[in-house]
């Protein structure tokens, strides 16, 4: 018994030493890798397209790390010098290959889940997608964010491999004058003043989110809720400042007792001499619209030109363009192509952008037998 | 040791005891039984020679104990240890987890969702005080020479430093603009002082080709204007697309060659909280050009006549102002400094000069922007001017606000410098050469300081006369009486004369007879 009760007592003395000195070893471990000064900033830090940002104050069209906690009397680093290559920011008829990054933007009135469903079936790598989103004050717009925040945390879960790069959402500084009906909203005395509130949200969501590493801005409306997965490789395939599919709508023909498409959005146009003859009459605050009998324009609508069996890939020239989908080059919204809150050359919104592109050198084209489908109200 | 044998001793017969236990309850117990039981004794002896290292399983779960106990006080000192020294603390705890699955682990480290409310961002005449952020832009070109003078104005500025965020766009340049502004933005954000550096810094490098020289006489051609304005305006539009947030609530333009302005600008344009506002802009001038002149000729308000003369214009013509060519009769801003006046008067405008413009983001925000094309006759920033006022947006200047931008001189200014240089020179030399002349002439003619003089001279001379003739007479005596020996002499004239009494020569005022 005294025997075994020496050597136990020897192991303890043994394990004693082996804690300590395990403890010293963690010690130094540590202490050795806390007291490591980090490594100083290389000169010129470049930030290419969709690596994470280091520090929160970065554009919202990448993603960052999250900040360290600190402590109390910690403060966090200055941010960063940051350099971006901008010749290097390319925009092909392959943008997959070349790894150019897609910027959609959403103005969000109302979430509609197949919107959402079709955008995570796109089969654009969603790493090189980011999308931002603006949504009107308001009880409606509540609801908006909160059901899309609801998505958003189960499609940017970190166990998620095929999350987006990054989200941003905006909420609107002004309230909505008034929510309209389907009806209403389409009158056209409230045209103006509509259309002006929508192009001020465009903006604010364009000039806040175009990061420096964007190539291209995918606009997409919240409503259109079923396009090709492949509908940014298509359209960029075409390789032009502005490319626009023809919107349409699916709906139950009463006639034929079946399912079938009709057009949906008339902002995308070839001019008209009638209609170039009525601007030069009007006064330069007032407004040309499309898709009302009030003023008949005879415009060569798009919408009107699809051939359901016609190749997708026919190109047609536009003078004005519909919002609902659309694939913009970022460098025609750099050079300051934007959506005129104002009578621009008697346009607004959409149609004025079309308009200022021109004046800035790009064009824009459409395709009229390339479809995306409207939610049906 | 003998209480763990005799325990298993014991524990052998009580499974006996059960054996017998479980037996007397059934079948009585059969021989065949016994003997197997006494068989499986044997066998039990020797499984317990097997189990012999028993007590050492017992030490071993003794020691298990201990191990917990030890385990205990290792985790008990670490924390201990954890507690006095913070470097040991869950970071670098959590350092160390994540050393073994970084990989996996970034997904759960990076962010991808922001939620910005522009209702929070609309800049109001108290900033400083709501932590306001403010974009600086500054767009550059071979700017290399005015940088330092730029950055040391940044470091002055007394708007909270981390609420600023610099943008710059580095764009055809061939000096070293951009290394040293690299090197210089560095030095900014490397500062010790907590309440140095600044916010958010992004340098966007974009080459957009442009082949107008940046020189002072082409930059202010009147030819070149318009295609210069366009690719200034596209070069600001690319800059403020890239770098403007949704937690921007101002965008100040600032020029890197602005001389002298007041460090606290940024607080003065904002307190008047209107959309867009510029100070007035002047340069110091060398004195024989009057001292001081107004810069910047494109605040001003619209006139009838610049209206009617835009109507006339092609839809891509762009009137520049303060040229000739287009005579617009239009206020300047410029104009209207009164060294003494109000400095927070406030003057409408319609067009604006990009060397110091302070706007809310909203503008920018609301698409407001540099037009690169004609936008009703103008371009970049009086473009942007009209635009703003064409949104429904305040336009003002500060008349008696002023800013001074670097004196460049201008070719012309330079001829003159030249000229005045050269006349400076002649004039020089006229003088010297007048005074020369006069120096002469006060030699040569000048009788009243000198008369004295001559007298002394005459009475010196006459003196020096009678003293050579006493000393000639003395000189003759003392040949005489030298003629035995030889003697080296100097004669009055100056020259050397051997006298040889042995030749018998005699010398008589340096001749031989």
């Amino acid at each position: 018994m005294a025997v075994s009760r020496s050597l136990r007592r020897n192991q303890t003395i043994t394990y004693i030493l082996a804690g300590i000195l395990c403890i010293f070893f963690l010690y130094f471990f540590f202490g050795d890798s806390a007291k490591i000064p980090s490594l100083p900033a290389a000169p010129r830090q470049f930030l290419k397209s969709k690596e994470a940002a280091s520090n929160a104050l970065s554009p919202p069209s990448l993603p960052f790390k999250r900040p360290a906690k600190l402590g109390p009397d910690e403060t966090p680093p200055p941010p960063p010098v940051v350099h971006y290559h901008m010749n290097n920011v390319t925009t092909t008829a392959d943008p997959v290959g070349n790894r150019e990054s897609v910027l959609i933007l959403t103005p969000l009135a109302r979430f509609y889940e197949e919107y959402w469903e079709n955008l995570c079936k796109l089969t654009y790598p969603h790493d090189l997608i980011s999308l931002g989103f603006i949504i009107p004050r308001g009880r409606e717009g509540n609801l908006a964010t909160q059901q899309l925040q609801e998505r958003i945390q189960k499609t940017q879960a970190p166990t998620n491999k095929n999350r987006f790069a990054s989200i941003t959402i905006l909420r609107q500084e002004t309230e909505p004058t008034i929510v309209q009906s389907e009806s209403e909203r389409h009158a056209f005395g409230a045209q103006k003043e509509r259309r002006a509130a929508m192009s001020k949200a465009r903006n604010s969501l364009l000039f806040t989110t175009l990061g420096p590493t964007t190539s291209w801005v995918l606009w997409l409306d919240s409503d259109i809720i079923e396009t090709p997965p492949t509908l940014i490789q298509d359209l960029a395939s075409h390789d032009q400042p502005i490319v626009v599919p023809n919107c349409f709508q699916r709906y139950y023909n009463e006639e034929k007792k079946a399912m079938d498409i009709r057009p949906y959005d008339y902002n995308s146009w070839q001019d008209s001499e009638t209609a170039l003859e009525m601007a030069k009459k009007m006064g330069p605050d007032d407004i040309l619209l499309e898709g009302y009998a009030e003023m008949a324009t005879y415009r060569n609508l798009m919408a009107k030109l699809d051939d359901r069996n016609g190749n997708p890939q026919a190109e047609m020239q536009l003078d004005g363009v519909g919002g609902s989908a659309l694939l913009v080059k970022a460098e025609v919204h750099r050079d300051g192509a934007m959506f005129p809150p104002f009578p621009f050359y008697n346009l607004i919104e959409t149609e004025g952008f079309a308009k200022m592109a021109k004046r800035l050198g790009w064009h824009a084209v459409g395709l009229p037998n390339y479809y995306v489908y409207h939610y049906n109200e | 040791m003998l209480p763990t044998y005799a325990s298993s001793a014991e524990r052998e017969k009580m499974i006996r005891h059960s054996y017998g236990a479980g037996n007397t309850g059934g079948t009585p117990l059969s021989p065949t039984v016994a003997e197997s039981s006494a068989g499986r004794l044997h066998i039990r002896s020797d499984k317990y020679d097997k189990f012999q290292p028993r007590s050492s399983r017992h030490a071993y779960q003794q020691r298990r104990g201990l191990f917990m106990r030890l385990g205990g006080a290792l985790t008990v000192i670490l924390l201990v240890l954890m507690f006095f020294f913070p470097v040991l603390r869950p970071a670098a705890l959590s350092s160390a987890v994540g050393m073994g699955m970084a990989a996996s682990n970034d997904a759960w480290q990076i962010e991808t969702v922001r939620y910005y409310d522009l209702a929070n961002v609309g800049g109001t005449s108290r900033g400083w005080e709501r932590e306001e952020r403010i974009l600086l832009c500054a767009p550059l070109r071979d700017a290399s020479p005015h940088l330092r003078m730029f950055f040391s104005h940044l470091k002055n500025l007394t708007y909270p430093h981390h609420l600023i965020d610099l943008a710059f766009l580095v764009g055809d340049s061939k000096d070293n603009t951009l290394s040293l502004l690299s090197d210089l933005l560095t030095d900014l954000q490397a500062q010790t002082d907590p309440k140095a550096p600044f916010g958010e810094i992004s340098v966007i490098e974009k080459d957009f080709g442009q082949k107008v020289n940046q020189d002072v006489e082409s930059r202010h051609g009147f030819a070149a204007q318009a295609s210069r304005r366009k690719s200034m305006a596209q070069a600001r539009n690319w800059l403020l697309s890239a770098a403007l947030r949704p937690t921007h609530s101002w965008v100040y333009w600032r020029d890197v060659d602005v001389e002298t302005a007041p460090f606290t600008i940024l607080e003065d344009l904002m307190r008047h909280n209107k959309d867009v506002i510029v100070p007035n802009v002047w340069r110091p001038l060398p004195d024989w050009l009057g001292g001081e002149q107004p810069y910047d000729l494109n605040s001003w308000q619209e006139s009838e006549t610049a209206l009617q003369l835009a109507d006339t214009l092609d839809e891509d013509a762009v009137i520049v102002e303060g040229y000739a060519e287009y005579a617009t009769w239009r206020p300047h801003l410029a104009y209207l400094r009164d060294p003494y006046g109000d400095p927070d008067m406030e003057m409408e405008i319609d067009g604006v000069g990009g060397v110091s413009i302070l706007a809310k983001a909203n503008v920018f925000r609301s698409g407001v922007h540099f037009p690169a094309f004609s936008f009703e006759k103008h371009a970049e920033t009086e473009g942007f001017g009209k635009m703003a006022k064409r949104m429904k947006f305040s336009v003002v200047g500060l008349p008696h606000y002023t800013i001074w931008h670097l004196y460049e001189p201008s070719v012309d200014d330079l001829r003159h410098m030249e000229e005045m240089e050269r006349e400076r020179v002649q004039r020089e030399a006229e003088e010297a050469e007048r005074k020369l002349r006069q120096e002469q002439i006060d030699k040569d003619f000048d009788t009243e300081s000198h008369s004295s003089q001559w007298e002394k001279d005459k009475e010196s001379i006459k003196k020096m006369q009678d003293q050579e003739a006493s000393k000639a007479k003395a000189d003759k005596a003392k040949a005489d009486e030298a003629a035995a020996k030889i003697k080296i002499e100097t004669a009055p004239e100056g020259r050397a004369h051997i006298i040889d009494p042995e030749n018998a020569i005699p010398v008589v005022g340096g001749k031989r007879v």
